[in-house]
């Protein structure tokens, strides 16, 4: 096995953090844009551009939620993303296995 | 040097960053998000343990030479009153910094906060009527508020807990639950001996556990 089999999209430093953060809640729950930001600790542009890639994959999905004067994104794992890190964690640990 | 650090400065398009460095830097988020989002943090559960140990200890050392039990002396209710409320101050303070920003499952529903607001109130309304029922005051001051609340509140979160198949809190539901069922066999002084014993070790194991799952590894299982 080697490394070109881990997924693109989640062997990248910063959406691993974003997808393993996102994993710790339990399925279903969504976690505030702001509270993702303060805990990976980017600024909101980049969190954009890294969350757009993994909604294009349907990794994430996120909702816009506005209460009159304030509006709210939200963001949570999908199932499918949730198959994905799991798939990707199991070909770590081949990987790691066999060095 | 960190490995996860340097992979993080080194590797933002993933070209460098090697399966090492994501194991470490897969274990790091998911541990530190694990502890961030955990709404009972384990020193918070320790000191719990300790308080109750101390607080239900030094009524046990009050009421224990009365012969018949009357009550703990008029010095003492108000500093068990005390390490409840600031019990009930610090939990809800340390589980809404741990869920902010966070919605689903993890919070609490109202309709759940409600059912156990109403069970304690309802413990405690029933206490005030028994001894207009014939009830000693042994039973209704001493023997009652110190298990039955345990018993119901205990089984309460329990049901709450399994309907969401979080068995970790329902277990430690259980665990108060059978703490309180096992006070009721000790008397009125001794119950407060072993319910105090019985919920500092139900805090600690519950800590423990935690820690244990914070800790776990997801690579290396």
């Amino acid at each position: 096995m080697t490394t070109d089999e881990l997924d693109p999209l989640i062997h990248v430093p910063t959406r691993l953090k974003i997808v393993a953060t996102l994993a710790a809640l339990p399925d279903g729950d969504t976690l505030s844009f702001t509270r993702l930001q303060d805990m990976i600790g980017l600024t909101p542009g980049n969190l954009i551009i890294h969350l757009r890639k993994l909604e294009e994959a349907d990794y994430i999905s996120s909702k816009k939620a506005s209460n009159g004067t304030v509006s709210i994104t939200t963001v949570a794992l999908t199932g499918h993303g949730r198959e994905a890190l799991g798939a990707y964690t199991q070909a770590l640990r081949d990987l790691l296995g066999g060095l | 040097m960190n490995p996860t650090s340097d992979a993080t400065a080194s590797a933002d398009n993933g070209g460098n960053f090697d399966p090492q460095q994501a194991a470490a830097l897969l274990d790091q988020t998911t541990q530190q998000a694990r502890r961030r989002f955990e709404p009972a943090q384990p020193w918070l559960l320790v000191i719990r343990a300790v308080g109750v140990l101390a607080v239900f200890g030094a009524v046990w050392l009050n009421v224990r030479g009365q012969h018949p039990y009357r009550h703990p002396t008029a010095t003492l209710i108000p500093v068990v009153i005390t390490f409840g409320v600031l019990n009930l101050v610090a939990t809800v303070a340390v589980a809404r910094r741990a869920t902010a920003g966070v919605s689903g499952r993890t919070r609490l529903r109202r309709g759940e906060i409600a059912a156990i607001a109403v069970i304690w109130i309802a413990v405690f309304v029933v206490m005030s009527v028994l001894p207009g029922t014939g009830v000693s005051d042994s039973v209704a001051y001493g023997l009652y508020p110190v298990t039955v609340p345990l018993i119901a509140v205990g089984l309460a979160w329990a049901g709450i807990t399994a309907a969401r198949a979080d068995w970790r809190r329902c277990g430690t539901g259980l665990a108060v639950a059978v703490t309180g069922a096992v006070a009721l066999s000790a008397g009125p002084a001794g119950a407060w001996a072993v319910a105090g014993v019985g919920l500092c070790v139900t805090l600690l194991g519950h800590a423990a556990v935690i820690v244990w799952q914070q800790r776990r590894s997801v690579v290396r299982p």
